[in-house]
């Protein structure tokens, strides 16, 4: 049972992952279209957008920062792409400029964060504000349509896989190894558990702390791709509000919103988690109204959960450390 | 003598200077935020008040209630003579509005309708009601001879948002014609990724949808992808065709019906929005009565006549 225990509480995306099957199980119960191989797919399709942004918020959350601006960034990086689509017709040109745009203002806003240490809460909001007006001003808040090839990258498929799952997978596998596998996933870290220490220690907090908001960036980039095209066109506010979708999935997963602790398995289950929801109440037909109820007493759910799992760690930690002191004042 | 009549002629050139001065009429407009449609309005109402030789001054509000309540005080305190006003939310603002009307400014509302409102003076916008009946009777026209449950996937827009509550009562109305139809509906909030996922779980669920209405036509696009993915994209008169048609004239709405994915769509009258708004003002202003509720219809254009229309089309590029 303790081991049980143990496992349960090192590997934090485990809880999101059995009540994702739960809740799979229960929709499979309910609806005989759920368990479909193109309903699953078509729950991935929908995940990918929000699941690779929240690759990047994840890097973001667990240096203990936050970024509110990741809508903003969409919005802008997809009106560039659609923007330079329609004035040269060169896909690689719009290509570049909207990926390397997106990590541009990714890189702002850590630089902003760094430089004049103001909370990263704060830093994005206003970033927010300035990116999607430049968004608005660069297209005349009009609408623009992508050419249709594009939907690719939607729709289309490799080998079978539809193309978003495939980048999905990509991102994923690349955010692991950078989490797990190299010293600057440590560093990432360290950085939330505590930068204090991790400055005394001569770790690079600056960089580290630029790089997960450019991560950030780039796969809002990639995702700002990816609904472009499975939306058809570019559509004024197109994105505006997603992070709270990407924040929610990222939580879900049991990452810690004070940084540290956290998982890209486990936000990834999360932004599927928050889908299943969505489609779940789609195939029970259930009424229109409730959607953002269900949604947001399962968040709170999981913030609850996880508020209760860290006082009882934290309390845990504190009686080892009391009966470390008294059995040390024994000796003594 | 010449002196005399120098400073008689530089009065009365200070006269008519003041005079004109006096009769130069600046209009408040305060828009909810920039989306393509807004932007069809606002630049129609800017024309027309251009036209009028009037100065305007404009505000956006980026979908902020309270933002846009504070900018309307602050158009109150500017004295302008009219306020034209998209509201975020009747209710955030009417203190705002009732501001206004103690200052003695008349208010036109367009767009979207504050029924509850005590200071607004006029209202013009489209007949949403009329929009949607249109968009579901040419649907209830093409479903008419099918036999067995006929499923349709209803895209709301926003729930809270009048014109959309009024679209979705139109084309339900439309559709109590079929004995035997199911509509689902999905809530979007005017957003296309939101529809997206919306239109492709709701073919998941129900792969024998037979007809799509989209709340605003700029989803028509989402729910290509969506039958292009699941190999069911068919144009108008083929076998396996998914009716399609919505409420608004922006070029997605022109595009895909031009092209025969859609079946046909509402176009709303913009321009005539816009300067309806500017009349309605210019009346009040002159201390007229005017009619309090006024709306504009819309214009249905089917895949045969869209393009022949296309110079009526606000949204057609």
């Amino acid at each position: 049972m303790d081991r049980f225990k143990q496992t349960f509480s090192s590997k934090k995306w485990l809880a999101i992952a059995l009540a994702t099957l739960a809740l799979g199980i229960a929709l499979s119960l309910v609806s005989t279209a759920f368990l479909t191989f193109s309903n699953i797919q078509s729950v991935l399709v929908q995940a990918s957008v929000t699941a690779i942004m929240a690759v990047g918020m994840t890097f973001i959350i667990l240096t203990g920062g936050i970024d509110i601006s990741m809508g903003a960034i969409l919005f802008f990086t997809s009106s560039l792409f659609a923007k330079i689509m329609v004035e040269t017709g060169s896909y690689s040109m719009a290509f570049t400029a909207a990926i390397g745009c997106a990590c541009l203002l990714g890189a702002v806003n850590g630089l902003l964060v760094v430089r004049f240490k103001i909370i990263p809460l704060i830093t994005t909001l206003a970033t927010y504000t300035m990116y999607r007006g430049m968004a608005i001003h660069l297209t005349g808040a009009q609408n623009i349509p992508v050419p249709r090839e594009m939907g690719f990258l939607g729709n289309g498929k490799l080998m079978g896989i539809p193309v978003p799952i495939l980048l999905l997978a990509i991102v994923f596998v690349l955010g692991l190894y950078l989490l797990n596998k190299t010293r600057f996933g440590l560093y990432v870290k360290a950085i939330g558990n505590s930068e204090q220490s991790a400055r005394e220690t001569n770790l690079p907090v600056n960089w580290v702390t630029i790089l997960v908001y450019v991560i950030g960036g780039l796969t809002t980039g990639i995702a700002a791709l990816i609904l472009l095209a499975r939306v058809g066109g570019l559509q004024s506010g197109i994105g505006i509000g997603i992070e709270f979708t990407v924040i929610a999935a990222v939580v879900l997963g049991g990452t810690k919103l004070s940084g540290g602790s956290g998982t890209i398995v486990g936000s990834v289950i999360g932004a599927v988690f928050l889908v299943l929801i969505d489609n779940g109440l789609n195939l029970l037909n259930a009424s229109p109204y409730i959607y953002d109820i269900v949604k947001g007493v399962v968040l709170l759910a999981a913030v609850i959960i996880d508020k209760v799992s860290f006082e009882r760690q934290a309390k845990h930690l504190l009686e080892q450390k009391a009966l470390r002191i008294k059995s040390t004042s024994g000796v003594a | 003598m010449s002196k005399v009549l120098g400073s008689i002629v530089a009065i009365a050139m200070l006269a008519s200077s003041t005079l004109s001065f006096a009769k130069d009429i600046t209009i408040g407009l305060s828009v909810d935020q920039l989306f393509e449609s807004r932007v069809g309005v606002t630049d129609a109402i800017k024309a027309e008040a251009a036209k009028q030789g009037y100065k305007l001054i404009e505000v956006v509000a980026d979908g902020d209630a309270q933002t846009q309540n504070s900018q309307i005080q602050s158009l109150v305190t500017q004295e302008v003579d009219a306020i034209l006003v998209c509201a975020v939310d009747q209710n955030t603002i009417e203190r705002a509005l009732i501001g206004a009307k103690r200052a003695g400014i008349p208010v036109v509302a367009y767009d979207r309708a504050l029924p509850d409102s005590r200071a607004v003076d006029a209202f013009v916008g489209p007949d949403s009601i009329s929009d949607g009946l249109a968009a579901g009777q040419h649907m209830v026209d093409q479903l008419k001879g099918l036999s067995g449950d006929i499923v349709v996937l209803e895209l709301l827009g926003a729930l809270n948002d009048q014109n959309g509550i009024d679209r979705s009562k139109g084309f339900n109305d439309a559709l109590k014609q079929l004995p035997n139809v199911e509509i689902v509906a999905m809530p979007t909030d005017w957003d296309s990724a939101r529809a997206l996922a919306a239109t492709q779980n709701a073919f998941q669920a129900n792969p024998d949808i037979k007809a799509v209405f989209a709340a605003t036509d700029t989803q028509i696009p989402s729910i290509e992808t969506v039958l292009t993915d699941i190999d069911k994209m068919k144009s108008v008169g083929e076998e396996g065709h998914v009716v399609v048609t919505g409420v608004n004239g922006s070029n997605d709405g022109y595009e895909a019906t031009r092209k025969g994915f859609a079946d046909g769509i509402v176009v709303m009258d913009l321009a005539l929005t816009g300067q309806t708004a500017v009349h309605l003002a210019t009346a009040l202003i002159n201390g007229e009565k005017v009619e309090m509720t006024n709306v504009i219809p819309g214009s249905f254009y089917t895949s045969e006549n869209i393009e022949s229309n296309k110079a009526t089309i606000w949204g057609a590029k």
